[in-house]
């Protein structure tokens, strides 16, 4: 008999290396091709001057790779899902204005040749509050104590002046 | 000794001629290093803005010099109420050699047949009397309607969805570009291919 809290572990644990795997796939398709494929569709959002659109062309997909290696590792959960889901606030959040306002531009997520639509709206809504969840628990959850060590008993015991 | 004098001839004549090649919808070297599909719809306002901002200093830049080879393919789309008449006309005009004025045509006159719909109006000066009676003549040619519908259907298979699209080719990659793109950026991703 599984008990509910470890089907819950284990449909974080999937979520976890699920979105992980997107953000390490999304990374990989940009890295792959030359940055400028990625500043074309950054600036399609006409969000940012060309100076930040090179700046961000240039280093989001590293901050999405490590991004993702750290979910998928399981490696400082609170700072990879805060990163993640601020990510992906951010790419949904640019997603809805432009489909919103009419724009048929690329989503820009894996590569180029992907217009935004309902689907693409829909997969990132997704993500998103998959990510959500992950915070919430990862700050939920006490962070486990220090291992044990003849080192820190050393620093932690009494010592008198 | 004579085979010689032509082979010399015939290379001196290639290296002497003009890289645009003057046919059809194709513009540049077929033997350049990046070959540019452009699927357009006259009727589409950014394929408009395509044609008067990025298309001039793309030519001046890269198809002149050979650098790049640009295929014009037709990819007109159902919301668009007269695109397809105006794709079948400006195929029309590439029988006759005239496909890149009738092309300007369109889209310099787009508002005008967009609302009238009365298409030819718009392209008459870009002809000549004679050129004028052969494309309304070529406009109801099967061949030419045909035309449209396989540009049509090979930008389905590159799964183009919307317009402009720019497939730019390299080699065994392909890089599908929608909407107009910075052109900043656009100039820095041809140089890095062409090299």
């Amino acid at each position: 008999m599984t008990s509910p809290s470890k089907i819950l572990k284990i449909v974080l644990f999937l979520l976890r290396v699920g979105i992980g795997g997107v953000f390490v796939y999304a990374a990989w398709i940009k890295l792959r091709e030359p940055w400028m494929l990625f500043a074309i569709s950054i600036d399609a959002y006409h969000l940012l001057p060309e100076w930040a659109v090179t700046v961000v062309a240039r280093t989001l997909p590293w901050v999405e790779l490590a991004a993702g290696l750290l979910l998928i590792a399981g490696r400082w959960k609170r700072v990879s899902t805060v990163s993640v889901s601020a990510l992906l606030a951010l790419f949904f959040a640019m997603m809805v204005r432009a489909y919103a306002r009419g724009e048929a531009i690329d989503c820009g997520c894996f590569g180029p040749g992907e217009a935004i639509s309902p689907w693409t709206l829909l997969r990132d809504g997704s993500l998103l509050g998959g990510s959500l969840l992950l915070t919430v628990i990862a700050f939920r959850r006490p962070r486990k104590p220090e291992p044990l060590t003849a080192e820190n008993l050393a620093e932690s015991s009494y010592r008198p002046a | 000794m004579r085979l010689s004098a032509i082979l010399l001839l015939l290379l001196a004549f290639t290296l002497a001629a003009p890289s645009r090649v003057d046919t059809a919808k194709t513009f540049g070297n077929p033997a350049a290093p990046i070959t540019l599909e452009l699927f357009s719809d006259y009727q589409c306002p950014a394929c408009r803005a395509f044609h008067m901002q990025i298309l001039p200093p793309l030519m001046r830049e890269f198809v002149f010099p050979g650098r790049a080879y640009l295929v014009y393919k037709e990819f007109p789309l159902n919301q668009h109420s007269h695109a397809k008449e105006a794709a079948t006309y400006a195929v029309a005009a590439a029988r006759v050699g005239k496909y890149e004025q009738v092309g300007d045509a369109l889209f310099q006159n787009q508002n005008t047949w967009e609302a009238s719909g009365k298409i030819f109006d718009s392209i008459a000066s870009a002809l000549t009397p004679a050129e004028q009676k052969k494309v309304q003549a070529l406009v109801k040619d099967p061949s030419v309607i045909s035309e449209v519908d396989q540009d049509v259907q090979e930008g389905m298979l590159e799964r183009v969805n919307e317009t402009p699209t720019m497939i730019i080719i390299r080699g065994q990659k392909k890089y599908p570009i929608a909407g107009p793109p910075n052109y900043t950026f656009l100039r820095s991703l041809l140089n890095d291919l062409a090299k």
